[in-house]
């Protein structure tokens, strides 16, 4: 968790230094303030968001597509109008707006807000309410059990394909996609290789994942920081990172540190694999980590700032793993041309 | 009774306070110990300390001729290099005192040859050069004469050390009391013929290698101011400088260059402090802020997110190695390679008495690693006996990854280095195993 939550939710003054006022931070909004049409399921979703109890981007997405479930069932078409011309704006996105005052949304949110918005253009007019709403939350679930569920259950399959006995696993902190990929190496195909967890220090969600190794019998090293870095990276044979989404240039979104990690690997040719599911993949380019970024509102105050996530240029990352395939950080875009097309 | 300012724990100043009334051997043993516990820490203490500690065996012991001295000086740095390998400067310093006795030495022979004193060895009768003299006679324990006697209570210790040592390692002259100056110097190169070294007065040359002493102390204490002198050139006006965990030095730096220009620090902070960080460098803070710079204080780990950002990145260096790499805090080095991967300069900061001749080190060996429950609570069971956790207090940065090295005597270049170490430090104590036998 991120610290102590404060007793009353006031926001602290923050003062964000000028060069880095282009970046959006999530806000605590009180419940009294949000807009009068946010559903009960959202109002609580944003909460846990604004407080990073929900916080990667996989399970943030899954969380809203529930929630949006939620919403739609319990909606009702007024009378004279459509619902795929009246649920759009006058439900949902109110629901999104919400989400985003929060926190700003991520990318693989949009990307799914996007598709969720296509459905619900696509229903035709005729069909009763019931129906369509039946419709929309079946291809919800659909959707969640194609992009999330299966989606991280192949890419565990091929990052374990990719694990040797004898291996030594280089990890960041703790990314949910990783520690899945790592479990079933272990357990599901009896991989014999030791982790070595360098963690950040402010989170130190790391040590999580730590004990659940630990606990099914794997060999773990742990680093709170980025001290000797090098010399864990010396060690290791192969860096696993999971990506909170990738560019369109190739270049990996990910937590803050990955990036460095990831630099000290490639300079000893380390290979570095990334786990990205394809609904993270965004159509943007991000050349630089402040073009694209959050600030930490939790540990940003008037003495002190943090930035929550970084960029990793594609040249320090040796594959990039998905459902779809295992392609080169530079081919990620082929990827969403082949996600069109099957669409 | 109130506790003592500064609470009870040893620290630097209080080493200094006892070692005028302290025997020079439990001294260097208290250091030692000091050292081995960390309780002095940090390059310029060590180095402050072991400058001392060395002052106090060249004024209190007893020797009589250059070479004893040499071979005295270099078993105290032995034993003091060994307690703690890792802090270059130790060496340094003892390879600089080293220096200025074979320089003074060559100088008196030079100077006045025939010159004896036959009372010498008695420091009762011997008239201590001022520094050393106010604290010397009335509280020293008076060890009567003949050699065994003499030896006094680190005979043992002596005969523990030949056990250890290596067997062609010749023994210090003075284990040998009854013959002083019969045994040749342990590193007496070929171009020192210090071997009619007893010829000299040895008050006189006490006093010059005391005074050399103290020069080294002020050098070292003189560090901050003059390569303050060099901040305005490094630092420009709307700057985006990055430091890591700043030392003094580095601090009075970016404060000189604020004084006459407005730029931004981001302040990287020990992660494990964050609460006490912000009380570290409050005084730090407030100048820059008086003088309308701004300090961001970052709490990021990977600071790759800010490197495009930044214009520089500067860092106080603990210890400098002949061929350019760094020893700094824990951290730093990830700092300094993602400065390098996006072609930011890297400025490393830190006095002439840093630079090491020590060349053997491979990058690993040269982590220090520190306390495990930094990050992991000694309480987490299932953390503490199944997770191997490791916590580094300082580690190296290749002498690729950094552009400019200042010191007190200017900015260098990486292929300068190898010039400022040959003028401070002499042939035959730069190949001075000074590492070898303490370290096993």
């Amino acid at each position: 968790s991120k610290g102590p939550v404060p007793a009353v939710i006031t926001e602290p003054k923050v003062t964000i230094p000028e060069c880095f006022s282009h970046l959006p931070m999530a806000k605590r909004i009180p419940i009294t303030q949000a807009d009068k049409d946010v559903h009960p399921t959202v109002l609580a979703l944003g909460q846990q968001m604004a407080t990073f109890a929900i916080d990667e981007s996989i399970i943030r997405l899954k969380a809203t597509l529930l929630a949006f479930k939620k919403v739609i069932e319990s909606y009702n078409t007024p009378p004279g109008n459509t619902l795929a011309r009246h649920l759009t704006p006058h439900v949902l996105n109110p629901q999104i707006d919400y989400l985003t005052a929060c926190r700003p949304m991520c990318f693989s949110m949009g990307n799914a807000i996007r598709w969720l918005k296509l459905q619900v253009s696509k229903i035709d007019p005729d069909v009763p309410d019931q129906e369509a709403k039946k419709e929309l939350c079946v291809s919800i679930d659909n959707f969640i059990q194609e992009r999330i569920s299966v989606a991280d259950l192949v890419i565990a399959e091929k990052a374990t394909d990719m694990i040797k006995d004898g291996d030594t696993i280089l990890v960041f902190g703790r990314s949910n996609i990783v520690e899945r990929a790592l479990l079933h190496a272990h357990c599901d195909a009896g991989k014999k290789f030791a982790v070595t967890i360098v963690d950040d220090p402010y989170e130190r969600k790391g040590q999580v994942l730590a004990k659940k190794l630990a606990a099914e019998g794997i060999k773990v090293t742990y680093s709170g920081d980025f001290g000797g870095l090098r010399w864990h990276a010396q060690r290791a044979t192969k860096v696993l990172l999971g990506a909170e989404s990738m560019f369109h240039n190739g270049a990996m979104y990910g937590k803050s540190g990955s990036c460095d990690l990831a630099i000290a690997a490639k300079e000893l040719g380390l290979y570095i694999i990334v786990l990205c599911e394809t609904i993270n993949i965004t159509e943007r380019v991000a050349t630089d980590s402040l073009t694209y970024n959050e600030i930490d509102p939790e540990r940003s105050s008037a003495a002190s700032f943090r930035l929550l996530y970084d960029t990793t240029p594609s040249a320090y990352l040796s594959v990039v793993v998905t459902e779809l395939g295992s392609v080169q950080p530079t081919s990620v875009p082929d990827l969403l041309r082949k996600l069109e097309e099957s669409n | 009774m109130a506790p003592p300012k500064g609470g009870y724990a040893p620290s630097l100043g209080k080493f200094l306070d006892t070692l005028k009334s302290r025997p020079v051997n439990a001294s260097v043993e208290s250091l030692i110990s000091l050292l081995k516990r960390r309780q002095i820490n940090g390059s310029e203490a060590c180095a402050i300390a072991t400058a001392h500690i060395l002052l106090q065996v060249v004024a209190k012991d007893k020797w009589s001729d250059v070479n004893e001295l040499l071979g005295r000086i270099q078993l105290v740095g032995k034993k003091l290099v060994a307690s703690q390998p890792r802090e270059l400067v130790i060496a340094n310093i003892v390879r600089r005192v080293l220096g200025l006795i074979r320089d003074e030495a060559s100088e008196d022979r030079n100077d006045n040859p025939s010159d004896s004193s036959p009372d010498h060895r008695d420091p009762m009768n011997s008239p201590l050069p001022p520094a050393a003299s106010e604290a010397s006679s009335p509280t020293r324990p008076v060890r009567p004469p003949g050699a065994l006697a003499q030896l006094g209570s680190f005979a043992r210790t002596q005969s523990m050390f030949n056990l250890l040592s290596d067997p062609d390692f010749t023994s210090p002259p003075w284990s040998n009391a009854s013959t002083p100056g019969a045994t040749p110097g342990i590193a007496s190169g070929a171009s020192t013929p210090l071997a009619h070294g007893q010829t000299t007065d040895v008050h006189a040359f006490r006093s010059e290698v005391i005074d050399g002493i103290e020069e080294i102390m002020d050098e070292i204490k003189q560090v901050d101011e003059q390569v303050q002198a060099i901040s305005e050139i490094i630092i420009h006006p709307g700057d985006y400088i990055l430091v890591h965990q700043p030392s003094r030095t580095v601090q009075k730096f970016l404060t000189r260059a604020a004084s006459k220009r407005k730029f931004t620090v981001f302040l990287v902070v020990d992660p494990s402090t964050t609460s006490a960080a912000d009380d570290a460098y409050a005084p730090f803070r407030k100048s820059m802020a008086s003088s309308g710079s701004i300090v961001v204080t970052v709490m990021n780990v990977g600071l790759m997110a800010y490197m495009s950002k930044a214009n520089k990145v500067i860092l106080g260096a603990r210890a400098i190695t002949a061929k350019g790499g760094v020893i700094v805090d824990a951290g730093a080095a990830a700092i300094a390679r993602a400065a390098r991967a996006q072609g930011r300069a890297v400025v490393i900061l830190g006095g002439v008495y840093k630079i090491s001749s020590e060349n053997k080190f491979q990058q690993e060996e040269l982590i220090e690693w520190g306390d495990p429950s930094k990050y992991v609570n000694f309480a987490d069971g299932a953390m503490v006996s199944q997770v191997k956790v490791k916590s580094a207090v300082s580690e190296f940065i290749p002498g690729g990854d950094i552009d400019t090295y200042i010191t007190n005597l200017g900015a260098h270049t990486r292929d300068h280095l190898h010039t400022i170490l040959t003028d401070h430090y002499k042939e035959e104590d730069m190949s001075f195993d000074i590492y070898g036998k303490g370290q096993r």
